[in-house]
């Protein structure tokens, strides 16, 4: 392994935990706010999420770049107002990897959240605990197991993520090179022993952070 | 310090809850029923963790819940201590983390740390997990902790349920010893007779969410008001 | 039942029976109806969709186009993609197949040259006026088809070797997976310049061209194209190939902006 499959290994696995970390507060509350409540309109937002989950990823992509792009809605206003570039930039691929495995958060912290018992939370709140305290000493410790679980299974997407990066981000070597894009470009090149070995990395890895992520699922104490 | 509800309406399955009353101190107020009459929606009400239709609920002169103004004040400042059927006890803390939830320190007589755990006898259990408590004790760190939040109305929903005749015996005297210690309403959720009998002071029977009878806790059980009062009752025939 | 109506459900069993067999017939004589895989560069995009048009109208086969970076088709190929025709953009790609054994070498023909340009955004694009230009604070990124692989790309680089540039902007460059793709990103502003066949120039309204590389600066570009080995219907084929080495085709291509080779 040369240095820079190394580097493109390391920069992969950074930017998937950054964009795991990014995700968590929104993934969360959303996750909790499904649990707990219903409302007209519930199965449009649910929809909305699971989006990415189903549709192609590059379809994906192609709306994200057409959004942060220079000349796109948001993309404009982070170029002229924070001289932010997104596209074609690591920002890219953070946002790429960001909402593309966003719904499996969701989807792992909503099922954690509906099994800890509303009941406990209400009586938090008899006791004097404000919302927030509710949610930091009771729900999320409680939930925190399936929380886990769904932040690897999370980071685990991020890894592997290919459709959305290369529309949003390109494969700019150096900079945005990532561990799947790579084994694209290897193959292109007909280099198809460093495919390989990438291949084996990211295989490797996958392995490990969905094995630990099913064997924290598993491990669910059962609290009432 | 009383309790007092005016005009609370709300649906619930196939009947509505509608009630009025008043819940004095520092006696036990039996709410008194069959399953499935509204008592928890009730005491559910009182602690702000429902909305009700209309009513209006109003605690030592302070608004809690007023439909008409569009008062309601949320469930953390109502300061009413709430025993739910299943306890609710926080399984991944302490017995004395349980127990320190709600409890502000330096808090005086008789809602004090030292006295509360003392009255109730659960000193020996404040290092233990949830998990390793017996359904008595389980019942008793349930009730301390509600009181050291400093509660200006207790909530009890069928506190004895699921002890035996015996346990219940034992626990008895707490609730007792509760009563007059701490001079707060006290509002009793059950329809178990045994319980009522010894530890009603004043009793509401609520059938299908509606009070069919109400009063001192003797008057109820000599002159039972309908048929069906009596045999939840089981007295003799009217 | 009487026997009348038994008679008649088995006379609309078998009829039915019948037409389901003969619209299978049709249907397979449809799918094997001369119908021709090409393999094309992505530059080659549009002139190749009116090229086949017009052939269609005529002789009634089909066309069937894989667009894309040489780079890309080839490998498929090699992967044994069901390819009839190979048009590449750089002599390269089609070395690589021939090495293979895949191509039909006697039908290899450079059919065309192409020039590149320097393009930019037609509304308030960057103030390119030539090469030395994209060293400058000017252009933050360049949009290049991936140098390592795509001709458009390898050509572009080349190119700005010669120039003695490519040191100079090699960290601006933005790869993409085919030309027009440094096209899109052009014109959606995500880059300030990028470098592109004329032919693609030509098709966008939404970039102009800022410069163009003199042919005796630039890397001899060539489009060869090949008949391959494996054919699924030759004829058709042979007839397609003949037709894109006409006359009619090579005005198509030199209306587009291509140069066509004798």
């Amino acid at each position: 392994m040369s240095s820079e499959e190394w580097q493109i290994v390391w920069f992969t696995a950074w930017v998937s935990a950054l964009s795991t970390i990014v995700i968590l507060p929104f993934g969360l509350a959303l996750a909790w706010v499904l649990a707990r409540f219903t409302w007209p309109g519930k199965s449009v937002v649910e929809t909305l999420i699971s989006l990415p989950l189903v549709m192609p990823p590059v379809a994906t992509g192609l709306i994200l770049l057409k959004l942060f792009g220079r000349r796109g809605p948001i993309g404009s206003f982070l170029h002229d107002t924070l001289h932010l570039d997104v596209v074609f930039t690591w920002r890219g691929v953070l946002i790429a990897l960001g909402v593309m495995s966003f719904p499996l958060l969701v989807r792992s912290a909503r099922v954690a959240f509906e099994e800890v018992s509303p009941r406990l939370e209400q009586i938090a709140r008899t006791l004097g605990a404000s919302d927030a305290r509710v949610f930091f000493t009771v729900t999320a410790p409680l939930a925190m197991r399936g929380i886990l679980g769904g932040m690897i299974l999370s980071f685990a997407r991020a890894l592997g993520e290919f459709g959305a990066t290369i529309m949003i981000a390109g494969n700019i070597p150096g900079q945005t090179s990532t561990l799947s894009l790579s084994i694209f470009q290897s193959v292109q090149l007909g280099q198809d022993a460093d495919a390989f070995r990438l291949l084996g990395i990211s295989t490797a890895l996958a392995f490990v952070a969905v094995w630990t992520s099913e064997w924290l699922m598993r491990r669910k104490r059962t609290f009432k | 310090m009383s309790l007092v509800l005016k005009n609370i309406s709300l649906p619930l399955s196939d009947f509505r809850l509608e009630v009025s009353a008043e819940v004095r101190s520092p006696i036990i107020t039996v709410v008194f029923g069959p399953s499935g009459a509204g008592k928890t929606s009730l005491l559910d009400l009182v602690a702000g963790l429902r909305r009700p239709e209309s009513a209006y609920i109003e605690l030592g002169g302070g608004v809690l819940t007023d439909t008409a103004n569009q008062i309601f004040v949320p469930t953390r400042r109502r300061g009413i201590g709430y025993v739910p059927q299943d306890l609710a006890l926080f399984p991944h803390l302490s017995v004395g983390q349980n127990l320190l939830y709600g409890h502000k320190p330096g808090t005086t007589e008789p809602f004090a740390f030292d006295h509360i755990v003392d009255l109730l006898e659960i000193r020996g259990l404040i290092e233990r997990g949830i998990g390793q408590l017996s359904g008595g004790e389980k019942q008793r760190v349930a009730l301390a902790r509600a009181l050291l939040a400093s509660p200006r109305l207790l909530l009890l929903d069928e506190p004895l349920a699921n002890l035996d005749r015996q346990l219940k015996t034992k626990i008895i005297p707490y609730l007792a010893r509760i009563r007059d210690e701490f001079r707060i309403p006290v509002l009793y959720v059950t329809h178990d007779r045994f319980e009522t009998r010894s530890l009603a002071d004043e009793i509401i029977i609520l059938i299908r969410g509606r009070i069919v009878q109400s009063g001192p806790a003797q008057d109820v059980f000599r002159k039972p008001a309908t048929l069906d009062v009596a045999e939840l009752l089981a007295v003799g025939a009217v | 039942m009487s026997s009348t109506s038994l008679s008649r459900r088995r006379f609309i069993k078998t009829f039915s029976l019948g037409t389901l067999f003969s619209w299978i017939l049709f249907a397979g004589s449809v799918l094997n109806a001369a119908s021709v895989n090409v393999f094309a560069a992505a530059s080659l995009t549009d002139a190749l969709k009116d090229i086949a048009a017009g052939y269609e109208k005529q002789t009634g086969d089909k066309v069937v186009f894989n667009f894309g970076a040489s780079s890309f088709l080839a490998r498929q190929i090699e992967e044994g993609a069901p390819a009839d025709i190979f048009f590449s953009a750089d002599e390269a790609k089609m070395d690589g197949l021939d090495k293979k054994g895949l191509i039909q070498k006697d039908t290899r023909k450079s059919r065309l040259s192409n020039s590149l340009v320097i393009v930019v955004a037609s509304e308030a694009g960057a103030a390119i006026k030539g090469p030395r230009d994209l060293a400058s604070e000017k252009v933050k990124r360049l949009a290049l088809a991936e140098p390592r692989t795509v001709p458009a790309g390898i050509y572009a680089k080349e190119y700005l070797q010669k120039q003695s540039l490519w040191s100079a902007v090699e960290a601006k460059v933005v790869p993409t997976e085919n030309v027009r793709g440094a096209l899109a990103a052009v014109e959606a502003g995500n880059a300030e310049a990028g470098i592109v066949y004329k032919t693609d120039a030509a098709i966008s309204k939404k970039v102009k061209i800022a410069y163009e590389v003199p042919a005796s600066d630039s890397p001899a570009i060539s489009y060869p194209m090949a008949l391959l080995k494996e054919l699924k219907n030759a004829n058709a084929a042979a007839r397609f190939f003949k037709y894109l080495e006409s006359e009619e085709a090579g005005r198509i291509f030199e209306k587009v902006g291509f140069t066509v080779r004798k």
